[in-house]
């Protein structure tokens, strides 16, 4: 199980360890800064989240991939049992059943450790299917299973921000194993065919107005547009330099709606300006970019298919949130991994990262089991 | 797996894309328009509160305070930090008097705006609803106690109707004056408004930053933003009027429709200038309401005209002075010219009559002008005709505004010209015999009628009348000062004024003369007396008195003259019997001021 083997202390990624050591010690004195007014609170709680965090994904690292791979179908089943619990007997906060509650400290919110169980389920299929060509819908109906449970349960709840990051990373994984042209096209022709009714049908007025306003932030400057452009004068009005910690007078006087989980990286854009924004998102990047070379050395699919995924997930959490920051995408519920507040999201990044590691550890074969080439 | 590396590669493309893109909107958002949002920012926090000026006061000759400004203290809650909102409600209506639903629906009202903005609940509440409010305190969280300033009228309605009333601010104030809010209150009328530059002040203002939900912030953030500009007090404005004149005035006036001047002969200084009726200034401190303007406005007796400057009236036989220095100068008479009067006069047809219709006999200029004889004066008016007889009532200051600085008429010295222009009809001679007793088309002021008075007493220089003396500062530096304006030397020699002067004398001191009301055992007074008819041209309805203007204009003391005194009452009766008297109790108070002044600089 685990293996605390010199080899594997020896090829340990460092580099991503320091790289989010880095990251998490940005966010959390972005936090400090947003919460010192009001004596510390959720960056004493997020402090706790990315020790516990780091810790969780240290010992993961240490977990051998192929471990996860024996019980990821389990692992997804658990969660699974967690999101219906949460329907049934969970917390619910601000008209969303997405919270169980753990006593005063913490709730959980099952729906984000989802995210990994179904990385892990579906690298799990495509690991043991032998498919090489590039799959059609019919052929697809197991991953589409594996997607659809956990992705109807948290539209139950509802949580659109989470379903939408459900989508995306399953979607670039489904996507990265190849489907065929004609399933794509159909798939399109349908969502094209199918968004007329469903913007009229589907969605909430608040949903539509939120795309509205997307598109027109100013037609209501007090109302629902008012988050989009009190954080793009907190971006804009940074500058290149930033208003300096603790001073960014958008964030401190709470001109900016949801400082402290949604909109972290805007207060981070004001207090530190292009320059800290773009370190950022270069550290960011840099992770990712790690990972996605985690994949290309994995041994195996499954390895592979988990490292992109996770990647992914970071990927689509950094373009969903920003873009929201900056103007450029609607404004969805899906914070920025770390940066935002919250125990979760906060976990479920880390011991993503804590998953890669440990397959970045096993890139040589570990004695007594041969090479799985495919 | 080398099939999936090359897919790899795409994602790693992908990913390279995705951050060339948000980082060039970081850049056009924080640098190329950064400069746009930090202006943005900075409205966002930084709110502007005005600090109004408070208004200047206005004082009498001697520093007497006529205007004041008192604090009214005005009552709000803020919302934010009410609690137990019902009981508050209720204590606060039971001490102001409000009701509750009151109370509630104003606050209800402002809450749909914000939380953090006070209400007001009541304006300049009185001292024991303060005392209340002041001892409960702590009883009442969110409850705020605003000082604001408002005028006060330590005299009364005394003086009002020149003093003025001030008012909201209308649109085109607005547009005129840019230090102007909505909700100011300015001057309206009188001196108010006339010297409203100087009344006003310079505002000033605090910035506070605030909070996204409006909250004044505390903290020590951001106060690099901040500045403050102290409002500077309004002038005071230092006025030529003396209070205890100017309370003898509307005394003698008391319940009379009418108007009372009296100035300063050498200096033109007005001392006094009473109208009745009048209005109590008090009504429009917070600005009027509704009811009382309507109630003002469509009060028949015009309480908000000034008669003594806007009041328009036949001068009747005190216009007979103008006549009188017009025929000397024209070489028409001589003081000894005599001139038969039967109580009748011919011209043409049309027969004018004298008021004595038993006739005056052979009278000179003297006796003409101490006996009021009409006849004398139809001769002297159909031998000047009208042209010099226009031309000396301009010279004397009719039929153009004396230049006060309040709201004034101009009147009418008729003319061809004037008629031509009126009335497109030519002029009839009949008119020039009527205009010489002050009649016909003739109208005047009182303040006219009194500045007359006074260039004939001093020998013929027509003043510009000084309402106010000069403008001091609130660190006590005078910025502007009036001193004597001559309009005019009156082109009359003085020899002919002495005459005419003699012949003033004479109408209060001669026997027969008919302002012998007016005189004093210890000291002579000039006057003339004056019965103007009520031309029917008035057809305005019921209730009209057909009742003749009295007039009574006069300077003492005689040999040595320091003050005019003017007095017209409305449907009065006869100039002599009723204004006379009015204007001997101005002349006592003023000459009893003048001996305790004496007495004081001697002490």
């Amino acid at each position: 199980m685990i293996m605390l083997d010199r080899r594997l202390l020896k090829n340990f990624g460092w580099s991503l360890f320091f790289m989010i050591l880095t990251y998490s010690t940005l966010a959390l004195l972005n936090l400090y800064s947003v919460s010192y007014q009001t004596g510390l609170n959720y960056f004493k709680k997020q402090l706790v989240w990315v020790i516990c965090g780091i810790v969780s994904m240290l010992l993961i690292s240490f977990v051998n991939y192929r471990t996860l791979r024996q019980y990821a179908l389990y692992i997804y089943g658990f969660s699974i049992l967690a999101l219906i619990f949460v329907l049934i007997f969970g917390k619910e906060v601000a008209g969303a059943r997405s919270w169980i509650s753990l006593g005063s400290f913490a709730t959980i919110q099952p729906s984000e450790f989802v995210k990994l169980s179904m990385i892990l389920a579906i690298a799990k299929f495509y690991h043991d299917d032998y498919q090489y060509t590039p799959y059609g819908l019919v052929e697809l109906y197991k991953p589409l299973l594996l997607i659809g449970l956990p992705l109807g349960l948290i539209l139950m709840q509802p949580d659109l921000g989470t379903a939408l990051t459900i989508i995306l990373i399953s979607g670039s994984m489904v996507l990265f194993m190849g489907v065929q042209k004609s399933s794509i096209l159909f798939v399109l022709t349908l969502i094209i065919g199918l968004s007329f009714p469903a913007w009229h049908y589907a969605l909430k007025p608040y949903q539509q107005d939120r795309v509205k306003t997307f598109l027109d932030p100013s037609r209501d400057p007090l109302g629902a547009g008012y988050n989009a452009i009190q954080s793009q004068i907190a971006v804009g009005s940074g500058g290149f330099l930033g208003k300096g910690f603790r001073s960014g007078s958008q964030t401190q006087l709470r001109f900016i709606p949801a400082r402290q989980t949604d909109f972290a990286f805007s207060v981070f854009a004001e207090e530190w300006g292009f320059a800290g924004g773009v370190f950022a998102l270069i550290l960011y990047s840099l992770i990712i970019l790690w990972m996605i070379d985690t994949a290309s050395r994995a041994k195996d699919k499954f390895a592979m298919l988990v490292s992109f995924g996770i990647a992914s997930m970071f990927f689509w959490h950094l373009m969903v949130n920003v873009g929201m920051v900056i103007g450029l995408l609607p404004i969805t519920g899906v914070p920025l991994l770390i940066f935002s507040y919250g125990g979760s999201s906060t976990m479920t990044a880390l011991i993503g990262v804590g998953i890669v590691l440990g397959i970045r550890m096993r890139k040589l074969p570990v004695t007594g089991e041969s090479m799985v080439f495919r | 797996m080398q099939n999936y590396r090359s897919r790899l590669v795409i994602v790693t493309v992908i990913l390279g894309v995705a951050f060339l893109v948000i980082a060039a909107r970081l850049w056009y958002l924080q640098v190329l328009r950064g400069e746009e949002f930090e202006k943005f920012s900075l409205d966002n926090r930084i709110r502007i509160q005005r600090v109004p000026a408070p208004r200047g006061r206005i004082l009498d000759r001697n520093g007497r305070e006529l205007v004041v400004n008192r604090p009214s203290f005005d009552i709000y809650l803020l919302p934010e930090d009410l609690r137990e909102a019902g009981r508050i409600h209720g204590s606060l209506s039971q001490i102001l008097q409000i009701s509750i639903e009151d109370i509630k629906g104003k606050v209800a009202q402002a809450v749909k705006k914000s939380r953090f903005k006070p209400v007001l609940i009541a304006q300049d509440i009185n001292r024991d609803q303060l005392a209340l409010i002041e001892a409960r305190r702590t009883l009442f969280p969110g409850l705020i106690i605003e000082v604001n300033n408002l005028r006060e009228y330590p005299y009364g309605k005394l003086g009002a109707s020149f003093l003025g009333y001030i008012g909201k601010v209308t649109e085109a104030d607005l547009n005129s004056n840019p230090n102007v809010y909505s909700n100011d209150l300015l001057g309206k009328t009188g001196i108010e408004k006339a010297w409203e530059n100087s009344l006003r002040g310079e505002d000033g203002f605090t910035q506070n930053v605030t909070d996204a939900l409006g909250r004044n912030v505390d903290s020590k953030l951001f106060l690099e933003d901040l500045h403050n500009k102290n409002s500077i007090p309004g002038d005071d404005i230092l006025l030529a009027v003396d209070i205890d004149l100017q309370k003898a005035a509307e005394e003698a006036l008391g319940e009379q429709f009418g108007a009372i001047v009296a100035v300063n002969v050498n200096s033109g200084e007005v001392l006094a200038l009473a109208s009745n009726p009048s209005y109590d200034p008090v009504d429009f401190i917070k600005g009027i309401d509704h009811d009382t303007w309507n109630e003002l406005i469509n009060d028949k007796s015009f309480p908000l005209v000034n008669r003594a400057t806007q009041g328009l009236y036949a001068p009747g036989s005190v216009f007979k002075m103008v006549a009188a220095a017009a025929a000397l100068k024209e070489g028409v008479v001589t003081a000894d010219t005599v001139h038969h009067c039967p109580g009748y006069y011919k011209l043409g047809t049309h027969t004018f009559r004298c008021w004595n219709r038993a006739g005056h006999g052979p009278v000179n200029l003297h006796q003409a002008l101490v006996q009021s004889c009409d006849v004398y004066f139809y001769k002297v008016a159909e031998k000047l005709g009208i042209n010099s007889l226009s031309k000396y009532m301009k010279d004397f200051g009719f039929g153009s505004r004396s230049g006060i600085g309040i709201e004034e008429q101009s009147g009418v010295a008729p003319s061809r010209e004037w008629k031509q222009k009126r009335f497109k009809k030519p002029w009839y001679q009949g008119e020039t015999i009527v205009s010489a007793i002050g009649q016909g088309y003739v109208n005047v002021t009182p303040l006219q009628v009194v500045m007359m008075t006074a260039a004939v007493a001093n020998g013929g220089v027509l003043l510009k009348p000084t309402l106010v003396k000069k403008a001091v500062t609130y660190s006590g530096e005078t910025s502007i000062e009036y001193s004597v304006n001559i309009r005019t030397q009156i082109p009359v020699d003085s020899e002919m004024l002495a005459h005419i002067q003699d012949a003033l004398v004479g109408v209060v001191n001669d026997p027969g003369g008919t302002g012998w009301r007016a005189r004093f055992s210890d000291f002579l007074v000039a006057g003339k007396t004056g019965t103007a008819q009520v031309v029917s041209l008035d057809t305005k309805g019921e209730g009209v008195q057909y009742k003749d203007h009295a007039w009574f204009t006069s300077y003492a003391p005689a040999d040595k003259p320091q003050i005019a005194v003017t007095v017209l009452i409305e449907h009065g009766g006869q100039g002599g019997v009723v204004a006379a008297p009015i204007a001997k109790q101005i002349i006592r108070a003023y000459i009893k001021l003048l001996k305790e002044k004496n007495a004081d600089d001697n002490a």
